[in-house]
C-alpha cells in the first residue's frame, strides 16, 4: 500500500472524529482509500485482510445508506458484519448505551461502528470497550467517515485540497457533516466557507478552521472549486428557524444560476439523502458537475481503508 | 458543661474579626469570645486547644437536594447531613423537589422532624412554591412557613407563568415569607445542556445563553419590586445578573443573590470530553464570567454562595452528556472551594466566609453564622492551607457525582461543632 510519509504508521486506536487527526493520517486513509476505489473500478477483489474478524455495526440511529456502506466495506474485506439498527431493540427498553457496550463488548468485536443520537456517543462507548470503535454519526458532533470521503471524492476529481476553495451551505448549526468536513478540508488545506440562514450558523465556526461564515450565498459562490449543499431536517423549516421552504430555497437553494458563481469547473457536491428542491435543484443534482454519486462509491472505499487501519493490523 | 477552645485563630466575617483568640461554650451556645494570644476562660469544664487552627462559624447552606423523601439511593437527610458536617456547613436548606413535593405542612413538619431525629447538622425545609412544584397552583405558603419552610422556591424549574409567580410572590411578600428563584427563562434555555457558545457548538451540544439568565432575572427582580416580596436569585453566574438585582434594589426591590459554589472553580472548558459530572444547571459558563464572579464575590453584591448539592446516582451520570442528569454534589466542597481561592490570593478569607456564614444567616434572620455571645455554637475548626486531593471515593455524601473529582484543593475542616458538640472529627 502507499504511504503517505516514509516515517508514518498510523496510531490512532479508534476513529471518533477528524479533530485529534493529523494531515498526515488523512492523507494516509485517502491513500489506502484510493487503491481500494481503483481495486474496485477494475473489478479486483482486495486481499482479505479482515478474515476472520467480526465488525458489528450499532446503528442507534436508523441510516441504511451508512449501515449498508459500512456493511459492504467489512464484507469486501473479509470480515463476519452483524448490523444491529437497536433503534427498535432492548435499547427502547431503558438498556442504556453503556449496558449495550459491554454486552456486545463481551462477545469480542474488532470493531465497532456506532451511529448515536448524541453528541459524544461515540467516545463515550469507546472509554468501556476494548474494540476498535468508529464513529459512524454522534449526535451532532461528527462524522469522520463522511469528511473522509467527501475529501477522497474532491481529490480524485480536483488532483489536489490544498488550496481549493469550498463553500458549505446549509444547516450548519445541526450537522456533524459540517463540523467533519470543514475541519478536514481546513487540515488539508483548503479554504471553507460556510453559508446558511443566521439561525444555523453556530458560534466559533473559525475554530472548525472555517475562514467565513455568512448568510450571503452568492456573495460566497465565486471562485468556489467545491459546493457542498447540506440536507436541512423538514422539523426545522416550518417557522422555527426559518420561514418556509420556498423562502429557504430562495436564498439557500442551489440553482442553475447560483452555480454559475462558482468556478466553470466547479463541483457540486451533497452527503444526502438529498431534498431535491429545498436545498438543491434536480437538475443539478444529477447534472455533470454533480459528484454525489461518486461520494457514495468513495464512501465504501474509505470504510474498507478505516476498518482495514483499526481491525486489520496496521497498514 | 461548659467547653472552652483555645489557641485558635478567629475569623467571624460578621465583625471582621480574623485574629488569634478563643471561644468559651455553655449549654452549646457562645458564652463568650476573645481576641489576643493565650486567651483562656476561666471555669471552663473541658478545653480543646486548637493548635493554631482558624475558627470559624459553621456554614449555612441555602440550596442542597437531598432524595428524602422518595429518592433514598441517591441521598437521605441523614447521609447529606453527615457529608455537610465533614465539609462544614452546619445549617442547610434542603429543597422540595423531592417524591413527594413538600408542598404542604405536614411534608414540611415531615422534613423537619426527620432532620432532627437522624441528621446533626440543622435542616431547615424549603417549601414548593406551587402545588407539586407544577408552576399552577401556589401552595400553602403561610401555613408551611408556620410549620417552619425557611423559604419557598420551585426548585430547578422556576415558575414560567409570570402571572402566576407575580401572584405567588404578592402573597408570599403578605406572608413574610421569602421567596428564592432561579433566573432563567425556559423557552430560551430549554434543550439546552451547557453553557451556549463556540465550546458547546463544536461538540455538538446544545447550549443555555446567558440571556435565559438575564431575561429570567428582570422578570424576577421586576415582579420583587411591584409586589415588595423579599427574593433571592438562585445560583447567578454572570456579573450582568447581579447588576440587574443591584438595580433593582435601588428601586427599593428586597432582593438577594447567591453563587454556587462550582461557578466560582469551573469554566465550560471543564466539560472537556464530555464529562458529566461537569453537566450543571446553571452550566458552567466561560473562564472571564468566572473571573468576574469572583471579583463580584470581593465587592460584595454576592450574598451567599451555595453547595447546590444534587446528589445523582451513577445511572443518572454514566449516559452520553445530552442524556445525563444535570447536577453536582458540593457539600463536602464549598469551603474547600473557598480555601484554594483564599490560598491562590483570589479572595481575603473574610471575603471567601462571608456569602457561606453571616450572609446567607441574615438573608434568613438565623442567630447562627457568627461568632457572638449568646450565638449558637456552630462552629467549625479548619486547616486553611492544608493540601488534599478530591477523589469522589472517598466523598461521604451517598452519591459522589463531584466535578471536583481528581482536583488537588487546599483548605480542610478539621472538626464540627453544632451547638457546642462536636458533630464531626477528621
Amino acid at each position: 500500500m502507499a504511504a503517505a510519509h516514509a516515517d508514518y504508521t498510523f496510531r490512532h486506536d479508534h476513529l471518533l472524529g477528524i479533530e485529534g487527526l493529523h494531515p498526515l493520517d488523512i492523507a494516509h486513509i485517502l491513500d489506502l482509500a484510493d487503491t481500494y476505489a481503483e481495486a474496485t473500478r477494475k473489478g479486483l477483489r482486495p486481499e482479505p485482510v479482515l478474515t476472520g474478524k467480526t465488525v458489528v455495526n450499532l446503528f442507534f440511529e436508523n441510516s441504511t445508506r451508512t449501515m449498508s456502506s459500512f456493511e459492504i466495506a467489512a464484507r469486501r474485506l473479509g470480515a463476519d458484519v452483524v448490523s444491529m439498527p437497536v433503534a427498535n431493540s432492548s435499547v427502547k427498553k431503558g438498556e442504556t448505551l453503556i449496558d449495550t457496550a459491554m454486552t456486545l463488548n463481551a462477545m469480542k468485536p474488532d470493531a465497532l461502528v456506532v451511529r448515536h443520537s448524541a453528541s459524544g456517543g461515540a467516545k463515550l462507548l469507546s472509554r468501556k470497550v476494548d474494540c476498535a470503535v468508529i464513529n459512524a454519526g454522534d449526535g451532532t458532533h461528527e462524522h469522520p467517515t463522511q469528511a473522509l470521503l467527501d475529501l477522497l471524492t474532491i481529490r480524485r476529481v480536483k488532483r489536489r485540497i490544498e488550496g481549493l476553495k469550498v463553500v458549505i451551505c446549509g444547516d450548519i448549526a445541526h450537522s456533524r457533516v459540517a463540523r467533519s468536513t470543514t475541519m478536514a478540508l481546513h487540515l488539508m488545506g483548503a479554504r471553507v466557507h460556510l453559508c446558511g440562514p443566521r439561525t444555523l450558523i453556530p458560534p466559533g465556526t473559525d475554530t472548525w478552521g472555517a475562514e467565513s461564515a455568512g448568510t450571503d450565498f452568492d456573495q460566497a459562490l465565486p471562485g468556489a472549486d467545491v459546493v457542498m449543499m447540506l440536507r436541512l431536517q423538514l422539523e426545522r423549516m416550518n417557522g422555527s428557524f426559518l420561514p418556509s421552504q420556498r423562502e429557504y430555497f430562495r436564498y439557500f437553494g442551489l440553482t442553475a444560476d447560483r452555480l454559475a458563481l462558482a468556478k466553470p469547473d466547479g463541483i457540486v457536491m451533497h452527503p444526502g439523502p438529498m431534498n431535491r428542491g429545498v436545498e438543491i435543484e434536480s437538475s443539478i443534482a444529477d447534472g455533470e458537475r454533480s459528484v454525489i454519486t461518486q461520494q457514495v462509491e468513495m464512501g465504501v472505499a474509505v470504510r474498507e481503508a478505516v476498518l482495514h487501519l483499526l481491525a486489520g493490523g496496521r497498514a | 458543661m461548659s467547653l472552652e477552645i483555645v489557641n485558635a485563630h478567629l475569623i467571624d466575617p460578621a465583625t471582621g474579626t480574623d485574629a488569634p483568640g478563643g471561644v468559651l461554650i455553655d449549654r452549646g451556645i457562645i458564652k463568650e469570645f476573645r481576641t489576643g494570644t493565650g486567651v483562656s476562660f476561666s471555669g471552663a469544664s473541658e478545653t480543646i486547644d486548637a493548635g493554631g487552627l482558624c475558627l470559624a462559624p459553621g456554614l449555612i447552606d441555602l440550596r442542597a437536594k437531598t432524595g428524602e423523601p422518595g429518592g433514598e439511593h441517591k441521598e437521605t437527610l441523614a447521609t447529606a447531613s453527615r457529608a455537610a458536617l465533614s465539609g462544614g456547613i452546619t445549617s442547610l436548606v434542603v429543597m422540595p423537589d423531592t417524591r413527594p413535593v413538600i408542598d404542604d405542612v405536614a411534608l414540611v413538619q415531615f422534613i423537619a422532624e426527620r432532620g432532627r431525629e437522624t441528621a446533626f447538622a440543622r435542616v431547615y425545609p424549603a417549601g414548593g412554591l406551587s402545588v407539586g412544584l407544577a408552576g399552577e397552583a401556589m401552595s400553602e405558603i403561610g401555613m408551611m412557613a408556620e410549620a417552619g419552610a425557611v423559604l419557598f422556591t420551585n426548585g430547578d424549574w422556576p415558575i414560567a407563568s409570570a402571572q402566576v409567580m407575580k401572584r405567588a410572590m404578592a402573597y408570599a411578600a403578605s406572608r413574610g415569607a421569602i421567596v428564592m428563584s432561579r433566573p432563567d427563562d425556559r423557552s430560551l434555555a430549554g434543550g439546552g445542556v451547557m453553557n451556549a457558545g463556540e465550546f458547546a457548538a463544536r461538540n455538538g451540544l446544545s447550549g443555555i445563553p446567558v440571556e435565559a439568565e438575564w431575561i429570567g432575572a428582570m422578570r424576577d427582580v421586576t415582579l420583587a419590586e411591584q409586589t415588595g416580596c423579599a427574593l433571592i436569585l438562585d445560583q447567578v453566574t454572570t456579573q450582568r445578573t447581579l447588576d440587574i438585582a443591584d438595580i433593582a434594589r435601588g428601586r427599593g426591590a428586597k432582593v438577594f443573590t447567591t453563587v454556587a459554589a462550582h461557578s466560582l472553580f469551573f469554566n465550560e472548558l471543564d466539560v472537556g470530553d464530555y464529562l458529566t459530572y461537569c453537566k450543571v444547571n446553571p452550566p458552567f459558563r466561560t473562564e472571564q464570567m468566572r473571573k468576574t464572579l469572583i471579583q463580584c464575590l470581593k465587592e460584595g453584591s454576592i450574598n451567599a454562595v451555595v453547595s447546590a448539592h444534587d446528589p445523582q446516582p451513577p445511572e443518572e451520570k454514566r449516559l452520553p452528556f445530552g442524556e445525563a442528569t444535570f447536577g453536582a454534589a458540593g457539600l463536602e466542597t464549598v469551603l474547600p472551594c473557598l480555601l484554594t481561592l483564599v490560598a491562590e490570593g483570589e479572595l481575603s478569607m473574610i471575603e471567601a466566609l462571608t456569602p457561606v456564614t453571616i450572609g446567607p444567616a441574615s438573608i434568613l434572620g438565623l442567630p447562627q453564622g457568627r461568632i457572638a455571645r449568646n450565638a449558637p455554637a456552630d462552629l467549625i475548626l479548619f486547616d486553611p492551607g492544608k493540601p488534599w486531593l478530591c477523589d469522589r471515593d472517598h466523598l461521604l455524601s451517598r452519591s459522589n457525582n463531584s466535578p471536583f473529582d481528581g482536583r488537588r484543593l487546599q483548605g480542610r475542616v478539621m472538626r464540627t461543632f453544632v451547638g457546642g458538640r462536636t458533630v464531626f472529627e477528621r
